[in-house]
C-alpha cells in the first residue's frame, strides 16, 4: 500500500533550486511515495509575507490547507522552511477556532472553499524515518553514498510537534538516513543553526558570517559534503559560499546538495550527476 | 528491657563508617542493649557463628573495593568454609557516592553475604550517598527499634510467634487494639511502599506524589520511581508496591512505561512471591481501549505471583473522587502488611480509622510538598567545553560516570569539580539564578532545573551529555561566559518606567493606576522569560552581529512600549531605538528564537509584531522593507515567490553588480556545487540571458492554478500588494 501525500515542493523548487523538484519524484517513487501535486499551492511565505501582515500569510496558508483537505490527503514537502512555516500556522490555525473560523469567511468570500483542520504537514525526512522505516531505505540502495556527510537541518522543521519523533534540539533523523544509505553521518553542532535566509537581502554582512561558521564547522569536523533538508538553506550554502568566505577568512569550499539529491542517487537514479558529485567532492576543498 | 547482645561492625576508609558505628552504640546503650563496636579487621569470621544481632556500616572504595580494615575479613568470609548464620539478624548501612560507577558495592556486598549464609535480614539495607548523615541516623534508629523489641537473639520471624514482646505478638494473633499495638504495626519493621508510576501527561506522576506523601500517615516509607529506568529485579524484595499507570493512543503504556513493561513481559521477568500490589489505572472512556495499561500491569504483577491487596480501579478523565478512594483503601490495606510480609487483613479498618483525620488533612492542596524521586543511576558520558584564557586554549574533557538520572545538570557539575576536577568553571547558584545558563546538547538552560536524563534522550543505554558555554557571548573560562555586553546593551535602552501622567480609578482606598487584565497578561507574557542570556542566546543571529541588541533587550522595550503606563516621549525614543539598525531588523530569523520553548514562542510572536509595526512605520522602504514587499508582491502576481524580482528590486544594479565580481553569479549559473540540470530553464534563458540559465531563476513565473483565489486573498486581507 504505497504512501499517498499532497506535494508542496517547497519555494524555490521552480527556480533557484531545480535540482530538488527533479529528484523528489524518483525518489519518492523508489521508496512507494504517491505523491500528487499540490497545482494550486502558493507559497508558505518562508516567514516573510507574515512580516507584512500575519493574517495574510496564514489566510494563504489556509487555502493550501483546505486544497490538500480536499484530496482528503496530508502534505508532504522536502523544505524544510516550508515544513516549519506551514506547520506553525497550521497549528496556529487547529489550536484557535474562532481565528480559524474568521479565515474560513475569508476563504469562503474569496475562494469558496473551507479548511476543517483534517490535514497535516510532514517533512520527506520524518515520512522516511517515522513511516517508511530505515530498513526499507537500506534495502533499495543501489549507490552507497560512501561519504563523511554532514547533515543540516535549519532551524524550522526542528521545533515541537515539527520534526516527528526526534530530537528537537539534538536530532539523528538525518544521520540515520546518511547511515542507512550507505554514508558516514559527521558529528557537528551547527546543523539546526540559522543561516539567515530571511534576512539574505536585508542583513547580508550577518547572514554572511551566519552561513561562514556552519559550512566551516561542517569542513572541521571532516565533512566531504553537506545535505540540507531545506530548499533555502541549500541555495544559500552553495551560492554564497565564496562571498561568506571573502567577508570572514573562514575556508568554507564544500559541496552542498539536498536531501532529495542524496536519496535519489542513492536509490539509483541520475548516476551521471552522482558521478559529477564525486569528481567535485575530490576536487573541491582546501 | 531485655539485656541484648549487638555487634556494630564497620569497614571504614575516612572514618565516616566509624563514626556512624560510636553513634549507634550511644544510641544502643540509651535503649538498654549491650553494644559493642568492633572494625572489620578486630574480629575473625568465625566469631560470627556466636553473634546474634549486628548492624554493619561499610564503606565502599574505589571501583567498588572493600575498605583497607574489611579486606581480609571479605577474603575469609569468601572462603572454602563459610560460618552459616542461622539465627543471626542483621541490617547493613551501606556508604559511597552516586558518581562512581559501583555505588555502595561493599555494603551490597556484605548485605548479600549474610542473607546467603542464613542470617535474617531485619531491614532493607540502605545506600547512602556522600550527603549520608540523615538517611544513615534514620537507619540506626530505626534499626536499634526493631532491636530494642526483640527479645534475647531469636530470629524475627520466629519471634513474633513464639517470642514476641507483647505488641508484636497481638499483631501477630490480629487482636491487637488502637494504641500501642496499632502504633507498634505502623512503625516498627520494614515499612517500605515503593510507589511506580507511567505517566504520559504527568497526572499518574502527579498522583503518585500526592499519594507517597500521604503515606506516612499510614506509617509507610514510599519511595516514587519513575518506570523510565526502573530495575525490574528489585521489584522482588519489595513487599509493597502500587502502579499507577495511564494509557495512551490505540491502548498503548506511556513512553516512559515502555521498555519496563516489555521486560515485565518477557520470560525472564522476576517471581514475585513475596509483594503485594495494587493498580491505579488512568483512562479515558472515549477510547476503545479504555485503561488498557493499567489492566495490563493488573494482570502481569498477578502472573509474576504478586498478591492484589485491593482490586484495580478504572478511571476516568475525571479520576479525582475515583483516585482518591482507591488511595484510602489500598493504603490502609498495604499498611496492615506487618514487616514480615504478613498481611492482617482485619487490622485494615482500625487502621482506616486510626488515620483517616491525618490522611483527609494530607489530601488537601495546602503544605502539600512533592516527595523527592528516586530514580535508578545511569551511566553518562559528560564531555564539557574546556577554555583555558591563561594559554588561550580550547578543548573538551569527557568523564563517564554512574549518575542519578533525577540529579539535575548543576549537581552533575558540582560532582565532577568536587571529585574529579577542581579546576572546571562554571557559574554556581540557585536552581533559578538566570546567569547559570549553558547549553547542553544543542538546549539552552539553567542547570540548576534540569534534570539529566530530561535534557538527553538515553542511547545505546548512556546518557551523552555535551555541555557548552552559551553561544553569543565572549567565554571567561570554561563554561563561565562574559554577560557585561548584555547588561552594557540592556542600561543603553533606558529599560526603566517613564510613566504618563494619567487618571486612575476611584477605589475604597483610594485613587490608583489600573490596567485592563488583558493587557497586563500580554506584557507579563512577553517579559517573562527565565533567563535574558539564555533568551539572547537563542537567536542564531546575535553571535553573528556585533551590533543588534538582541531579543532579550528587544523583548522588553516593546512591552514597555505597549505598556499604556508609558509616556509618550518615552513611547517616541523606544520606537526609535526598535526601528534602527541594532533593533528588530538586525535580527535575521525568528525561527531560531521560536524553537527554543513555549515562552519563546510567546517573545517571537511579540517580535514579529515589532517587526510588523517598524515595517509600516518605514512604509516597506529600505531593504528590509523591500523584501518584504516585493516577495508579497511576486506571490500575489503567481502565486510562488520570484527570486528575480527580489534581487533586481532588494539589491538594486550596484548589489547585482557586487553579486557578479563575489561569485555569487557565477555559482547561480553554473549550479557549482549542487549537481546536474538544464542549462536553460525555458526559451527565456536563451534569450534573455541571465535568467534561467543554469541554476538562475527564471526571470517569470507560470501562475498556480486558481490564481484568482490568491489575487483575492490578498485583496480581501492586505490591500497593500
Amino acid at each position: 500500500m504505497p504512501l499517498k501525500y499532497a506535494y508542496h515542493p517547497g519555494n524555490v523548487a521552480h527556480s533557484s533550486a531545480t535540482e530538488v523538484a527533479q529528484t523528489m519524484e524518483p525518489a519518492a517513487k523508489s521508496l512507494g511515495i504517491e505523491l500528487v501535486p499540490l497545482l494550486g499551492a502558493t507559497s508558505c511565505g518562508a516567514g516573510i509575507i507574515r512580516q507584512a501582515s500575519r493574517r495574510l500569510q496564514l489566510t494563504l496558508n489556509a487555502r493550501t490547507f483546505a486544497m490538500a483537505e480536499e484530496m482528503s490527503l496530508d502534505i508532504i514537502t522536502p523544505c524544510a522552511a516550508t515544513a516549519g512555516n506551514l506547520y506553525e500556522d497550521l497549528h496556529t490555525l487547529k489550536s484557535n477556532p474562532n481565528l480559524l473560523g474568521e479565515i474560513n469567511d475569508v476563504l469562503e468570500r474569496t475562494c469558496g472553499r473551507r479548511f476543517n483542520g483534517d490535514t497535516n504537514v510532514h517533512h520527506l525526512l520524518h515520512v522516511i524515518v517515522d513511516e517508511i522505516g530505515l530498513e526499507k531505505l537500506e534495502s533499495a540502495v543501489l549507490n552507497p553514498f560512501d561519504l563523511d556527510t554532514a547533515g543540516f537541518y535549519g532551524p524550522n522543521i526542528q521545533q515541537e510537534g515539527a520534526c516527528g519523533n526526534d530530537d528537537v534540539h539534538d536530532p539523528t533523523y538525518l544521520e540515520q538516513v546518511i547511515d542507512a544509505i550507505g554514508g558516514r553521518p559527521v558529528s557537528w553542532e551547527s546543523r539546526t543553526q540559522s543561516v539567515g535566509v530571511p534576512g539574505l537581502f536585508s542583513e547580508e554582512p550577518t547572514v554572511l558570517r551566519q552561513a561562514a561558521a556552519v559550512l566551516s564547522e561542517a569542513k572541521h569536523e571532516g565533512a566531504k559534503i553537506i545535505v540540507s533538508a531545506c530548499n533555502l538553506s541549500h541555495t544559500v550554502l552553495d551560492v554564497y559560499q565564496g562571498k561568506a568566505s571573502q567577508a570572514t577568512g573562514l575556508a568554507t569550499n564544500i559541496p552542498v546538495i539536498h536531501l532529495t539529491e542524496m536519496l535519489a542517487f542513492a536509490l539509483g537514479h541520475h548516476n551521471d550527476r552522482l558521478a559529477q558529485l564525486r569528481t567535485r567532492v575530490a576536487v573541491i576543498g582546501d | 528491657m531485655t539485656d541484648s547482645p549487638l555487634l556494630i561492625l564497620f569497614g571504614s576508609e575516612s572514618g565516616n563508617s566509624e563514626y556512624l558505628a560510636v553513634e549507634a552504640e550511644k544510641q544502643a546503650k540509651s535503649l538498654g542493649l549491650s553494644p559493642s563496636v568492633k572494625g572489620m579487621d578486630e574480629i575473625k569470621i568465625e566469631d560470627l557463628v556466636e553473634v546474634k544481632n549486628v548492624i554493619i556500616y561499610c564503606s565502599t572504595w574505589g571501583e567498588g573495593d572493600m575498605p583497607d580494615n574489611a579486606v581480609d575479613l571479605w577474603e575469609a568470609a569468601n572462603g572454602d568454609s563459610p560460618p552459616s548464620l542461622e539465627g543471626c539478624n542483621f541490617a547493613v548501612c551501606a556508604l559511597g557516592d552516586t558518581s562512581y560507577e559501583f555505588f555502595c558495592q561493599s555494603g551490597k556486598d556484605w548485605d548479600g553475604w549474610f542473607e546467603k549464609q542464613g542470617a535474617t535480614r531485619i531491614l532493607d539495607r540502605v545506600d547512602c550517598d556522600v550527603e549520608y548523615e540523615d538517611p544513615a541516623a534514620d537507619f540506626t534508629s530505626k534499626t536499634l527499634s526493631i532491636f530494642s523489641s526483640m527479645a534475647g537473639g531469636a530470629p524475627i520471624e520466629s519471634q513474633v510467634l513464639e517470642d514476641a514482646p507483647p505488641e508484636l505478638e497481638s499483631i501477630a494473633e490480629g487482636e491487637f487494639d488502637l494504641g500501642e499495638g496499632l502504633e507498634g504495626l505502623l512503625s516498627s519493621g520494614d515499612r517500605s511502599l515503593h510507589i511506580l508510576f507511567g505517566s504520559q501527561s504527568g497526572n499518574s506522576e502527579e498522583l503518585a506524589a500526592k499519594y507517597a506523601k500521604k503515606a506516612s500517615d499510614f506509617g509507610l516509607d514510599a519511595t516514587v520511581h519513575d518506570m523510565d529506568g526502573f530495575d525490574l529485579s528489585s521489584m522482588s524484595s519489595m513487599k509493597r508496591v502500587l502502579i499507577i499507570c495511564s494509557t495512551w493512543g490505540e491502548g498503548d503504556m506511556p513512553d516512559n512505561a515502555e521498555e519496563l513493561w516489555q521486560e515485565a513481559s518477557s520470560d525472564s521477568a522476576p517471581k514475585l512471591d513475596g509483594t503485594f500490589f495494587s493498580v491505579l489505572a488512568l483512562g479515558d472512556t472515549s477510547y476503545e481501549f479504555f485503561c488498557e495499561s493499567g489492566k495490563d500491569w493488573d494482570r502481569r504483577l498477578e502472573e509474576m505471583g504478586a498478591t492484589r491487596l485491593v482490586d484495580r480501579v478504572d478511571c476516568d478523565v475525571d479520576y479525582d473522587a475515583m483516585a482518591e478512594a482507591w488511595s484510602l483503601d489500598t493504603l490502609a490495606a498495604m499498611a496492615a502488611v506487618d514487616g514480615n510480609g504478613t498481611f492482617l487483613e482485619d487490622q485494615v479498618d482500625a487502621i482506616k480509622d486510626h488515620v483517616g483525620g491525618t490522611a483527609a488533612v494530607a489530601s488537601g492542596e495546602d503544605g502539600f510538598t512533592v516527595p523527592s524521586l528516586e530514580a535508578e543511576a545511569i551511566q553518562v558520558e559528560i564531555s564539557i567545553f574546556r577554555y583555558d584564557p591563561e594559554s588561550a586554549t580550547t578543548g573538551r574533557d569527557t568523564w563517564v560516570c554512574a549518575l542519578p538520572g533525577n540529579i539535575s545538570v548543576m549537581g552533575a557539575l558540582r560532582a565532577l569539580k568536587d571529585t574529579h576536577d577542581g579546576s572546571l568553571t562554571f557559574r554556581d547558584g540557585q536552581d533559578d539564578d538566570p546567569t547559570t545558563a549553558i547549553s547542553v546538547n544543542g538546549r539552552l538552560i539553567l542547570p540548576g532545573s534540569v534534570s539529566i536524563d530530561s535534557v538527553a534522550s538515553q542511547r545505546e543505554d548512556s546518557l551523552q551529555l555535551r555541555i557548552e558555554p552559551i553561544p553569543a557571548f565572549d567565554v571567561i573560562r570554561d563554561l563561565v561566559v562574559d554577560l557585561w555586553p548584555l547588561e552594557r546593551s540592556r542600561e543603553s535602552s533606558e529599560p526603566w518606567m517613564i510613566a504618563a501622567t494619567r487618571s486612575g480609578a476611584n477605589t475604597s482606598q483610594g485613587v490608583i493606576g489600573i490596567m485592563e487584565p488583558g493587557v497586563a497578561d500580554h506584557l507579563h507574557s512577553i517579559t517573562d522569560f527565565c533567563s535574558a542570556p539564555l533568551l539572547h542566546s537563542s537567536s542564531d543571529a546575535t553571535p553573528h552581529s556585533d551590533d543588534y541588541m538582541g531579543p532579550a533587550v528587544l523583548a522588553r522595550m516593546w512591552a514597555r512600549m505597549n505598556d499604556p503606563r508609558s509616556s509618550a516621549r518615552s513611547i517616541s525614543a523606544i520606537k526609535e531605538m526598535i526601528d534602527s539598525p541594532s533593533g528588530i531588523k538586525a535580527e535575521t530569523d525568528l525561527a531560531s528564537i521560536r524553537r527554543q520553548n513555549a515562552s519563546s514562542r510567546i517573545i517571537s510572536d511579540a517580535l514579529l509584531d515589532a517587526r510588523t509595526a517598524t515595517l509600516g512605520r518605514d512604509a516597506f522602504n529600505g531593504r528590509h522593507g523591500k523584501h518584504v514587499w516585493w516577495y508579497s508582491w511576486s506571490v500575489k502576481s503567481s502565486g510562488m515567490v520570484n527570486d528575480t524580482v527580489l534581487y533586481r528590486q532588494v539589491l538594486g544594479p550596484l548589489g547585482l553588480f557586487g553579486n557578479l565580481f563575489s561569485g555569487v553569479t557565477a555559482r547561480m549559473v553554473l549550479g557549482f556545487t549542487r549537481t546536474g540540470g538544464n542549462m536553460f530553464n525555458g526559451m527565456l534563458g536563451m534569450v534573455a540571458p541571465p535568467a534561467g540559465i543554469g541554476k538562475m531563476p527564471k526571470q517569470f513565473n507560470s501562475s498556480v492554478d486558481n490564481h484568482h483565489e490568491v489575487v483575492a486573498i490578498f485583496n480581501e486581507v492586505d490591500g497593500r500588494f
